[in-house]
């Protein structure tokens, strides 16, 4: 009777350990009697045993019909979201690869082989990525959102009320879908621009028209130091967005997050950008190598001037954001009320 | 037609997803397993798969509204179901609501059509 073991294995297999052997035992008595029921002189044959199984019908329902509720990584109120997010994911960072291999091409043609397959890597690396963390935010968001109901029904004598529902916000109180899907493409580009594409940011020179060399703004050997932070700040800038859209309006709960977010991103950024490691120490003598620049000449020194200034006006710029960002939160927040 | 039929399926399921319970509980009054209950359900006309009585069953030990107990001096082990105490105050107060929702649910069919 190999059959009905296979059959009460498909069935328990799906099942939470903790009940498996109790309804496996059920289960093997339960056909044991049914075969019984069928076969009054005793002898069953595998046709016997097979209409009995078919009786009972499909192991993946049956074991529907013992779990009772259905689980998930992420809910249906949270589905719709998270595909729209998905796609938007998918297709911002396949877009910034693509352009990536187009510049590429248009930079170096020869080696136009290299390029595609680099580009070919990107893809099989970067796509899984942006599906990755996609996922991985929605199941945060599902999962606290889980606990914080849970925490709800513990508490008795808290029934809902009709004065419980939250106003109709203004219409500067909520998140405009495009705002959101605006900063999530924004994030997603960054992230890939910096991951995939970080040695064409600096200068470019041309010769007779010909693409020559770039001289960086970023110190090559410490990239992988700050491309850690600037995935962490973009990250949370993505979670940020998601939230808003699933909000659907501006709440205290969502600007002491971005507040949250926005602190960090600026603790990092201090970090990164005034760590005079992160950018090319060898920028100027690059220049003055590349024959473009002459030492000691009046462009030299101004050039000098606005590179030694740029990160702290840098610094400044993303700061002024980022505060901004808190505050125009705040005053959302206040006039949806 | 099939459409239609389709949807009285669906109805029908629905339908007799609560029935069932009054029906299981109102037999296990005295201990039964779960085969010879449909075996006593189907001898009084109310029909029912083993596949999904038995996950009922569960279900409903889960909630405390039914004892069990593995009986291995037969043949073959068996479980059997019982109503607990408070299986039993829940039942007679299922019966209460389902007689009422019998009468309305009677007086609205004879009187319908607004009429």
């Amino acid at each position: 009777m190999e059959m009905i073991e296979r059959y009460v294995y498909a069935v328990t297999q799906l099942l939470p350990q903790s009940q498996r052997e109790d309804i496996a035992k059920e289960l093997r008595s339960l056909i044991e009697d049914m075969l019984d029921e069928r076969v009054q002189d005793g002898k069953v044959t595998e046709k016997d045993v097979e209409e009995v199984l078919l009786e009972l019908g499909e192991p993946r329902k049956l074991a529907n019909k013992y779990r009772g509720t259905n689980r998930y990584l992420i809910g249906p109120e949270l589905f719709d979201h998270y595909v729209m997010v998905l796609k938007i994911a998918l297709i911002a960072s396949s877009a910034v690869m693509g352009v990536s291999f187009i510049i590429g091409i248009i930079l170096d043609p020869p080696s136009i082989l290299q390029t595609f397959i680099s580009f070919i890597i990107s893809l099989v690396t970067g796509l899984p990525m942006a599906f990755g963390w996609t996922t991985f935010a929605f199941a945060v968001i599902q999962f606290a959102g889980n606990t914080h109901l849970k925490k709800k029904e513990l508490q008795p004598k808290r029934s809902w009320k009709p004065s419980d529902l939250p106003p109709v916000p203004h219409p500067k109180g909520r998140v405009k879908r495009g705002e959101a899907i605006t900063g999530i493409v924004f994030y997603i580009i960054c992230i890939a621009v910096f991951v995939f594409s970080s040695e064409y940011f600096g200068v470019w020179f041309f010769e007779n028209g010909k693409f020559k060399e770039v001289i960086p703004f970023f110190n090559e050997e410490y990239y992988g130091y700050y491309l850690l932070f600037i995935l962490l700040i973009f990250g949370f800038g993505i979670i940020k967005e998601c939230l808003k859209m699933v909000y659907g309006r501006w709440t205290m709960q969502l600007v002491l997050f971005t507040a949250v977010v926005n602190i960090i991103s600026i603790i990092g950024l201090i970090f990164v950008i005034a760590e005079p490691a992160v950018w090319n120490p060898n920028f100027m003598t690059q220049l003055v190598e590349s024959g473009q620049l002459v030492p000691h000449s009046d462009a030299f020194k101004t050039i000098g001037i606005i590179w030694e200034q740029a990160t702290l006006w840098l610094l400044i710029l993303f700061l002024f954001a980022l505060v901004w960002d808190i505050i125009d939160g705040f005053i959302r927040v206040r006039k949806s009320r | 037609m099939s459409e239609a039929n389709e949807h009285l399926d669906k109805l029908m399921q629905e339908l007799r997803r609560g029935t069932l319970t009054i029906g299981v509980l109102s037999q296990l009054y005295e201990p039964q397993y779960g085969y010879s209950l449909v075996a006593s359900l189907e001898e009084k006309d109310f029909h029912v798969e083993a596949g999904t009585l038995y996950p009922l069953l569960r279900r409903l030990e889960k909630q405390g509204l039914l004892e069990s107990e593995w009986d291995t001096n037969e043949t073959r082990p068996r479980k059997y179901y019982l109503l607990s105490d408070s299986g039993k105050v829940v039942f007679e107060q299922l019966v209460v609501e389902w007689k009422d929702m019998v009468n309305s649910l009677d007086n609205l069919l004879k009187n319908k059509g607004g009429s």
